[in-house]
């Protein structure tokens, strides 16, 4: 492999190219759809022979419930394990299959959830939800705003 | 794509569904009540409350282990947390908890929002909770729990990212939650909760990150707040004269609670230990005494009022916390308060009023600054010039960390554990950025030239009446019996009793990996156990780098005779 191959950025984001996985935090970045009643819902697959989770990134603009819906578009078994409060939400997704997960998440902040066979995870099967906003006004320091980060 | 129908995978089920767990504990915390917590030494066969009682004594007046046969003390079963998938501090989690025990029943937290009930006979998880915590929620000291509390059907455990949650104590439900602290300003929660009267009280974690130090008290039944106190004045606020006038200092001061109070019924207050000023190590910047910063801070439980303080550090710039606890007891007629401070100095108070009665030093090298018998400081060594290195003894882990020494009403002694490690910090000024760590230094710890013991003094003159030496510093909690034995674990793994009234060593075991948690005994169908959690982590940079490269692992220990 040359140097200029080394830093093609693609061969990160494939099955067995630089790296023998695809390296974790890559893929795709979706928002999560919110309905009337405040509701989150989002779709996540898996697509064929890739090993990841599209979107690898899902983000719910706040704190609260989201409904997903879960499809294994691969021709191998996975799973998806996640977070949600109150106990760790558990999908077994044969060849082909599709399923559902209702998570409840207090963010803000990033969870990652994954396929917990093998070592699907380290392979790529790891996605991220990322929630947004922030905590209730009651539960914030009583003190003027104060500079964040900016980079 | 293929375009035939999907297999239907169903809905996602709970972990715990595909585990032996049994789904159900029996209703042992219903009618558990303020008086009888007041009364929790009257009921040894229970652990009520994070320190087995509000005076934070850590004494059980169980004596079925005695000095005479603990020496065939032996494990009866061993409850295994482990850890999965991605989750915050992946590195640093720790088991810090001390279990609660009602009626047979154990409830202890583990890291990342783990809580379960088990049968404190033989180790079977009864139900399980886990609140999903944030991967990015900011953690100064690793990914840590030190317990739960329990009262009226309910149990109560905070979460990294600073909520204080209900569960039902029979099935694990939650029944309420409430938002108490802000990620997005560096706050997370590690405080085992602790429950007076019809309210369960709460701290902050977060004096790294520039927070603003809080107490926030609860009603048991609703969630409702009722009072939040900061250990930080506003401009105009009594203690705001010991900030520096037209500064924006107060505002990122730190002073947080989270250790958590005892509490003295009579008196009615509420007695906090709390975190360093922030930034930790760079006094130019907030020049003053920053009260209430290292202070211990008598508060009105039912207002959330600070009723009085001693400041044990003013103006500290070496990380001394004091959110350690304050042990309540009575001695020849007065009502005392002892503490064992990170700066090496053993204060016994007045704790109708705060005063010092008597302070001594616990460690064998201080050298920061000097405390005198009225306990006021004079610091000596301390980072002063940018880049210019200045080590000090004892080092911002303390020489005793938050872990939590005893009192024996039977022997009349303190046991503390002590550390003896310095480190060495050089100023490097940073502005404040709200989540970013906020030290004002770069510290190291010494990983060489360190040593520990178990100490017991005597409160009425403050002299040392025995040590068990250890060459690691000792950084676990301390539990005293009515056996006439003190136990305490070992960042090596062993768990040892030692005889309360010589020292010597009669028992230990070697549980795997090292102990940063707080033990409790408690018996079932007349059987006496001891509890000790182990899994080796939290902030080891800080206070035992030394044995940064020792395995985690995430076991509790059940202990006792055979039968």
């Amino acid at each position: 492999m040359s140097e200029t191959d080394v830093f093609d950025v693609e061969q990160l984001n494939i099955q067995n190219g630089i790296a023998l996985g695809r390296v974790l935090g890559s893929g795709k970045i979706e928002e999560a759809q919110e309905g009337p009643d405040g509701t989150m819902t989002g779709t996540i697959r898996i697509p064929e022979d890739e090993l990841v989770y599209e979107p690898g990134v899902l983000v719910m603009p706040h704190a609260g419930k989201i409904e997903l819906t879960i499809i294994n578009d691969d021709k191998n078994t996975h799973c998806a394990v996640m977070p949600s409060n109150g106990d760790t939400q558990f999908l077994w997704l044969v060849n082909h299959s599709k399923g559902t997960a209702t998570l409840e998440l207090d963010g803000p902040g990033y969870y990652w959830y994954g396929s917990t066979t093998g070592n699907d995870e380290g392979r790529g099967l790891t996605g991220a939800i990322v929630v947004g906003g922030d905590v209730p006004p009651e539960a914030q320091l009583d003190r003027p705003p104060q500079p964040r980060p900016t980079v | 794509m293929a375009t035939e129908e999907y297999v239907d995978a169903g809905a996602a089920v709970p972990y715990a569904t595909l585990s032996v767990q049994v789904g159900k504990a029996p209703p042992v915390t219903k009618g558990l009540t303020h008086e009888r917590i007041i009364n929790a030494r009257d009921e040894p066969d229970n652990w009520l409350t994070y320190y087995g009682a509000y005076d934070g004594q850590r004494y059980s007046s169980l004596d079925q282990i005695n000095k005479e046969n603990v020496g065939k003390l032996t494990p009866q079963w061993v409850f295994q947390a482990g850890s999965m998938g991605l989750h915050s501090g992946a590195s640093t989690y720790a088991w810090e908890a001390s279990p609660i025990i009602v009626d047979g029943v154990m409830f202890v937290s583990g890291w990342d929002g783990q809580l379960w009930a088990i049968d404190a006979a033989n180790g079977k998880e009864l139900w399980r909770y886990k609140h999903a915590s944030p991967f990015d929620v900011s953690l100064c000291c690793g990914n840590v729990n030190r317990g739960v509390a329990v009262a009226d059907g309910l149990v109560f455990m905070v979460t990294l990212n600073a909520h204080i949650i209900a569960l039902d104590a029979q099935t694990g439900k939650k029944v309420w939650d409430q938002t108490y602290g802000d990620v997005r300003a560096g706050e997370s929660a590690t405080v085992a909760p602790l429950v007076v009267k019809d309210m369960v009280i709460v701290g902050s974690s977060g004096g790294e990150f520039g927070s603003r130090g809080h107490t926030d008290a609860f009603k048991l039944e609703t969630g409702e707040r009722v009072w939040r106190c900061y250990m930080i004045p506003k401009p105009g606020e009594p203690g705001s004269e010991t900030w520096p006038e037209d500064s924006d200092a107060w505002q990122r001061g730190g002073g947080n609670c989270w250790v958590t109070p005892t509490y003295d019924p009579e008196l009615n207050l509420l007695y906090y230990g709390t975190g360093n000023p922030c930034p930790d190590f760079d006094g130019a910047v907030r020049e003053g005494d920053n009260l209430f910063t290292d202070s211990g801070v008598a508060v009105d439980a039912d207002t959330g009022e600070i009723k009085s303080h001693f400041q044990y550090t003013p103006h500290d710039l070496w990380d001394y916390d004091s959110t350690m606890e304050h042990i309540l007891f009575d001695l020849d007629g007065q009502k005392l308060a002892a503490h064992f401070d990170k700066n090496g100095y053993l204060y016994i108070l007045d704790r109708t009023n705060m005063d010092p009665v008597r302070v001594v030093p616990f460690v064998d090298r201080i050298d920061w600054g000097e405390v005198d018998e009225k306990g006021n400081a004079t610091p000596l060594r301390y980072p002063d010039k940018e880049g210019d290195p200045v080590h000090f003894w004892p080092g911002p882990a303390g020489a005793k960390e938050w872990t939590h020494a005893a009192y024996s009403p039977q022997t009349e002694l303190l046991y503390c554990p002590v550390q003896d490690v310095g480190a060495t910090a050089t100023r490097r000024r940073r502005e404040f950025i709200e989540s970013i760590p906020y030290w004002g230094a770069g510290v190291a710890v010494d990983a060489d030239d360190i040593a520990g013991s178990i100490s017991a003094y005597d409160p009425r003159t403050g002299a040392e009446k025995w040590r068990w030496r250890r060459d690691l510093p000792m950084c676990s909690s301390v539990l005293a019996t009515g056996g006439g034995l003190v136990f305490a674990g070992e960042p090596s793994g062993e768990f040892n009793a030692l005889d309360a009234e010589s020292g010597d060593h009669l028992w230990a075991f070697q549980c795997g990996s090292g102990h940063h948690s707080s033990p409790s005994t408690y018996s079932v169908d007349g059987k006496q156990y001891i509890v000790a959690p182990s899994g080796w982590g939290g902030w080891a940079e800080g206070f035992l780098p030394k044995m940064l490269g020792s395995s985690h692992g995430s076991a509790l220990f059940a202990f006792a005779l055979p039968d």
